[in-house]
């Protein structure tokens, strides 16, 4: 399961960030988003938009196609 | 002196304390990335310099505002660091303190936003946190000054040297650190060793290029090698900057389970509902159109225009009458006479007039910056920018260019792709900045009375089309894409403080005085010289003038866009120093005792539809020189320097043929 699948006010555990761009990869990781993370869809803006997503309080937005490449299970 | 350097997250309050520790007026906002510089202020005790830095997650940069900082913290000398934490994502911030620790400078920790902490239910035990750290800790709120005399206190030079933080990273790259730091040569000013082989192994680009003057870089690759393969396959790491990140993670849930204490979790109830409307599915991108619109509806219509007129009442009343008579009085020559009120009063007045609608944008502009909207903004127009080869991000720098395209400019750097940095770069000077709007009050006021918000509206939105289509264009021909990335930080709205918001726009309204003081000034001198000499010597009619000669020589060029008098051309020429140098010139051309006469007199020159045109290209054409000189310090490049220039006098050049000849087709 990717993080697309889940539906907006969603909660989901964060498994794999290997096949999300290097550089995006760290900014999450910057921001302390990464594997285990919990993370909940907050807002998913229209017309393949991004997606506002929050863990531990932090909001971030990322785009969709990297939110595609992100595999999450249920937390 | 004692030099303390001011590091934390971004937008965590760094600039707010500075402000407050050295009574500055530094830029504050609610986004990451604001301060893109670094600043040395003055403490205000006098005993020391306070050094602002932006914000940075970790010392190994990624974009050039990162770099900025984390050059300053390895490169340069200070004596103590001041490391400012949110207590509200203290986990997070703590991987910087950390390896701040590591480095062995004293710190001295500020604990700060523990308001927002209370609000969400985390409870900060700084005894505890201190105590783990071993360096002292205070907690603090920035907005308010709250706690910050303490904290001044502490910043002493008592203890010049602090042991290193040490944290065990496991045997493998313990050892593997040990025997780099053996072969590091000695070396004048170098950060602590095992510090900078510990960096090394992050994958920290800084360290590796400072490591590379030391050592060959063949030695340094395969020592890298080596260690990553041993620390993969007896710690069984993805690599080795995940194994750092690890072990770092747990050793600050071992200083967290004793130092801090969540409560239930609070929703942020009101930002979630701010973000309902503001990132709507429909409404996104039509409410900030909506925002521009009411705006300018408030710069022109509600306030600005109202005081503009006060104040041009008192500069072409009292004022001028006063100097008249003053001027009388001390005997000054006819010649002195009429420089100061035809050259200096119509030039410099004629710009000032402006003021107060400028100060009421730039207080808007502070508003928005500070409210946490500017990075939901750049998240709705991600999807717009992405597909012509941009990223949200690239709108942050150019709302700040509607203020001012030089800071517009500057902002780039948050922008982590050095290609969409440079495409963004060269086509802020398209926002219409402020001085734009000084030349657009005085057009609309004379031929558009009914709908001026509705024509500037158009103006700002034209600029932002023509900007994009442009970057779609260069983006798939000379700016091929090396691929896109957009990850942005969402703060929590917050009200902007009145403190904040006036200061802000003080800020920006001081820069925008001082030109009229300085720049327009002896621009209006000149001007008016050249206005009132010419081949035939002194006090020459003016359309004999050098003036009339320079304008005229180019005035044909504009004669196909509606505008071939040599009043338009020698007006544009002098735009090019700052574009409400436009204003200055037309006063001073059309010797017009106040701004409802000059805009009688305009009536005579322009019509609507050749207004409308002449405004079109000075919002497009060249870059004024303040902007050409930061392109050309932000780019590195003078092929990019010229190119913003010639490219933006082409399109303003073809926009507004389109708009006068189109115009006149359909019969304006
Ligand atoms: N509630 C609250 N807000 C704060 C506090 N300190 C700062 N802020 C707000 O946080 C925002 C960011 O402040 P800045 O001082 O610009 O932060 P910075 O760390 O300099 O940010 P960058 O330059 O982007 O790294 C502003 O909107 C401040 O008003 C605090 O203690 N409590
Ligand atoms: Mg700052």
């Amino acid at each position: 399961m990717v993080l697309t699948d889940i539906k907006a006010g969603g909660k989901a555990k964060i498994i794999n960030t290997e096949h999300v761009n290097v550089l995006v990869r760290r900014r999450l990781l910057d921001l302390g988003i990464m594997e285990g993370t919990e993370i909940s869809i907050k807002r998913i803006l229209p017309f393949g938009g991004p997606f506002a997503v929050e863990a531990d309080g932090q909001w971030v937005g990322i785009r969709r196609s990297e939110a595609k490449l992100i595999q999450v299970c249920h937390s | 002196m004692i030099e303390i350097a001011l590091a934390g997250n971004p937008n965590t309050g760094k600039t707010s304390l500075f402000n407050i520790l050295t009574n500055s007026y530094e830029y504050v906002g609610n986004w990451s990335g604001v301060t893109v510089e670094k600043k040395v202020g003055m403490l205000n005790n006098k005993k020391g310099h306070l050094i602002d830095l932006p914000g940075i997650y970790s010392l190994n940069p990624l974009s050039k505002d990162e770099g900025v900082a984390t050059r300053f913290l390895i490169e340069e000398n200070f004596s103590m660091v001041l490391n400012i934490v949110d207590a509200s994502q203290l986990e997070r911030n703590l991987y910087l303190t950390i390896q701040l620790l590591e480095y062995g400078k004293p710190v001295v920790i500020g604990l700060n936003m523990v308001d927002v902490a209370k609000g969400r239910g985390i409870m900060v035990n700084e005894k505890k946190l201190s105590e783990k750290l071993q360096s002292p800790v205070l907690p603090i709120v920035a907005r308010t000054g709250s706690g910050c005399k303490e904290l001044a206190g502490l910043l002493t030079n008592e203890k010049q040297e602090n042991k290193p933080l040490y944290i065990s990273y496991g045997q493998y790259l313990d050892q593997a650190m040990e025997s780099l730091v053996a072969k590091m040569p000695e070396a004048e000013n170098l950060p602590p060793k095992r510090w900078l082989a510990l960096q090394f192994f992050e994958g920290n680009e800084v360290v590796h290029s400072l490591l590379k003057t030391l050592m060959p870089v063949e030695e340094l690759q395969r020592i890298f090698a080596e260690t990553e393969k041993l620390v993969q396959m007896e710690e069984g790491a993805k690599s080795l900057s995940y194994h750092i990140r690890a072990v770092r993670a747990e050793y600050i849930k071992g200083v967290l389970d004793v130092s801090l204490q969540k409560g239930d979790e609070v929703a942020y109830t009101l930002t979630d509902r701010i973000d309902n409307i503001v990132t709507n599915k429909f409404l996104g991108i039509p409410i900030f159109i909506l925002f521009m619109y009411l705006i300018f509806k408030l710069t022109f219509d509600w306030i600005g225009s109202p005081i503009s007129d006060l104040l041009d009442g008192f500069l072409t009343g009292p004022l001028s009458d006063g100097l008249t008579s003053m001027l009388q009085a001390a005997g000054a020559s006819a010649f002195i006479k009429a420089v100061i009120l035809d050259g200096i009063v119509a030039g410099v007045g004629g710009v000032l007039v402006f003021v107060p609608q400028i100060m009421i944008l730039f207080f808007l502009i502070s508003f928005i910056e500070d409210s946490g909207y500017m990075a939901r903004i750049a998240m709705v127009m991600d999807k717009t920018l992405e597909s012509i080869g941009l990223n949200g991000k690239a709108f942050i720098p150019m709302i700040i260019g509607f203020g001012c395209n030089v800071p517009g400019i500057m902002a780039a750097r948050t922008i982590e792709q050095p290609k969409e940095r440079l495409l963004t770069i060269i086509l802020t000077p398209l926002m219409s900045c402020s001085a734009r709007l000084s030349v657009y009050s005085l057009f609309v006021g004379a031929f558009f009375t009914q709908n001026q918000a509705l024509v500037v509206l158009s103006l700002y939105l034209l600029g932002i089309v023509i900007a994009l289509t442009l970057a779609k264009i260069f983006s798939s021909t000379i700016l091929k894409e090396e691929g896109s990335m957009f990850v942005i930080e969402l703060p929590p709205y917050r009200i902007p403080q009145w403190r904040t918001l006036m200061r802000n726009t003080w800020e920006k309204g001081k820069g925008f005085i001082k030109k009229a003081g300085t720049f327009i000034f002896g621009g209006s001198v000149i001007i008016w010289f050249l206005s009132y000499s010419g081949p035939a010597g002194m006090g020459v009619d003016m359309n004999k003038s050098f003036l009339a000669l320079i304008g005229g020589a180019i005035a044909p060029l504009f004669e196909p866009i509606g505008f071939g008098s040599w009043q338009a051309g020698a007006a544009l020429i002098t735009g090019f120093l700052a574009k409400e140098v436009v204003v200055s010139t037309m006063n001073i051309i059309y010797v017009a005792p106040d701004l409802h006469t000059l805009q009688g007199v305009m009536a005579h020159h322009f019509t609507s539809l050749s207004a409308y045109s002449f405004m079109a290209f000075l919002l497009l054409y060249v870059p004024c020189l303040a902007t050409v000189a930061v392109i050309k310090k932000e780019t590195g490049s003078a092929k990019w320097t010229w190119f913003s220039i010639i490219y933006a006098l082409l399109i303003a050049y073809i926009v507004s043929l389109i708009i006068y000849q189109g115009g006149k087709l359909l019969g304006f």
